[in-house]
């Protein structure tokens, strides 16, 4: 009763123009949420500081990068991500789990891969 | 009209509070450096960034074990060319981390040996072959006596063969220098990650910077969060670099009273504001007994470390940077 009250009450004060400002102001209210929304879940792949893959993880996919040893494969199963095959010594990094936050490093290849909604600043270990 | 103009400028307003971010990423001295400013300039972070660059790739150069470089007196050229007592003037900066590494032998009791390099060698040689442990008598003629370096006025002497490692401290030594260029240069809100070497400044956000702790060797895992600001967060770890002969963990950080790798916990993370500092005491807590790690942490001032063992210890009041 109350809001029915409170609507007729401004509406009666509002001219046409009001209406369509409070239209546009809504129109601008929703792109800038859509220009600004978080990625949901995605894994960025880096070659030397360069974004050279943004890959969703929603979809279960194999994919193959250009690291400085040679290919890189990474594949996705779950919405996590693992490198399965890389040229190195040591394959650190395709000794990590299948993951969605922190971040991967192949230091001989130069790739780095991290996550668009990771809540962490950083890792240290 | 004039209302949607006030309107939109009010958006505009209420959205532009977005903290900008630069950040950029590099590859020196053997590890990935991250590093992300926070809150100043677009022109100003290309030329902070720049000189970050800068600085980590001629300390690279400088502190190389494995690489020559024209015109350049580094470490290399100390362990390889140099010829025992014939003298060499050095570049200051490097004369710098030598006499930090020497100041850290003295304060680690020993624990933090520059001199070490001919027997990380021996083990470096094995480690990538993967295979077997060197034999004792391989490490027992090794000369590790940091008295074998001289260095006086920029003037560097070694009397006997002796070879520098700064791997245990140099990360973290240059991370706060390039802290100091980047508080020098009015940029308070930073965060430096050099391979696990954590420093930040100043929080760009209501709340502190969330730093995770990996698991060792279940690196996706983060065992714990800490919440910190104007500090550094340094983790030693046996986890990454290692190799195993009949299920016994040989890792890279070598006892230089030993010379034998130790496994007395799998990673140890120091907190303090200093990260070459920061740097120093993982090494040391690293190669220490626990109890006797949580004793040392327990007497000095504004320092906390906690360990990743057969069960998480910590320092007294560690806590107060653990996320509640």
């Amino acid at each position: 009763m109350l809001i029915k009250y409170t609507i007729q009450k401004v509406l009666t004060y509002m001219n046409k123009y009001d209406i369509r400002l409070i239209g546009i102001v809504l129109v601008i209210i929703l792109l800038i949420l859509f220009f600004t929304r978080k990625d949901n879940n995605y894994a960025n792949v880096y070659y030397n500081d360069k974004l050279i893959l943004k890959i969703d993880l929603s979809i279960d996919k194999e994919y193959s990068v250009n690291g400085y040893n040679g290919i890189v494969k990474l594949k996705v199963k779950d919405n996590k991500i693992k490198v399965m095959e890389e040229t190195s010594k040591m394959h650190i990094c395709s000794k990590v789990d299948w993951t969605n936050s922190g971040v991967i490093v192949c230091l001989p290849n130069k790739i780095v891969i991290n996550f668009s909604n990771d809540e962490l600043d950083t890792v240290s270990g | 009209m004039k209302k949607l103009f006030v309107l939109i400028c009010m958006i505009f307003l209420l959205t532009g509070c977005k903290t900008n971010m630069y950040k950029k990423s590099m590859f020196y001295m053997d590890t990935h450096i991250e590093v992300k400013l926070y809150d100043i300039p677009n022109e100003t972070s290309k030329k902070l960034l720049k000189e970050i660059d800068n600085i980590y790739s001629e300390y690279h150069k400088l502190t190389d074990r494995y690489n020559e470089y024209e015109g350049i007196i580094n470490v290399y050229y100390l362990n390889n060319v140099l010829k025992v007592n014939e003298s060499i003037e050095i570049d200051s900066r490097l004369s710098d981390i030598i006499n930090y590494g020497i100041d850290a032998y003295n304060k680690t009791n020993g624990y933090v040996n520059i001199a070490l390099g001919n027997a990380v060698d021996v083990w470096k040689k094995y480690r990538e072959e993967g295979k077997n442990i060197p034999k004792t008598y391989e490490l027992l003629n090794l000369n590790v006596d940091i008295k074998s370096i001289n260095l006086k006025d920029n003037t560097f002497i070694k009397k006997k063969d002796v070879k520098l490692d700064l791997g245990s401290y140099v990360k973290g030594y240059v991370t706060e220098i390039v802290a100091k260029y980047l508080e020098d240069n009015e940029c308070e809100k930073y965060l430096i990650n050099a391979g696990g070497n954590v420093r930040v400044g100043k929080s760009y956000k209501s709340s502190k910077y969330s730093v995770g702790l990996e698991e060792p060797f279940n690196v996706t895992n983060i065992y714990d969060t800490l919440l910190v600001e104007n500090m550094s967060v340094v983790t030693s770890g046996s986890y990454q670099r290692y190799y195993e002969v009949d299920g016994v963990n040989y890792n890279h950080i070598i006892n230089p009273k030993t010379l034998f790798p130790d496994n007395y916990t799998k990673s140890v993370t120091v907190v303090t504001k200093d990260s070459g500092y920061a740097d120093i005491l993982s090494t040391y807590l690293f190669l220490l007994p626990i109890e006797d790690g949580i004793k040392i942490v327990n007497s000095l001032d504004e320092v906390e470390a906690i360990w990743y063992a057969d069960q998480i210890y910590y320092s007294e009041s560690f806590n107060i940077y653990e996320q509640v």
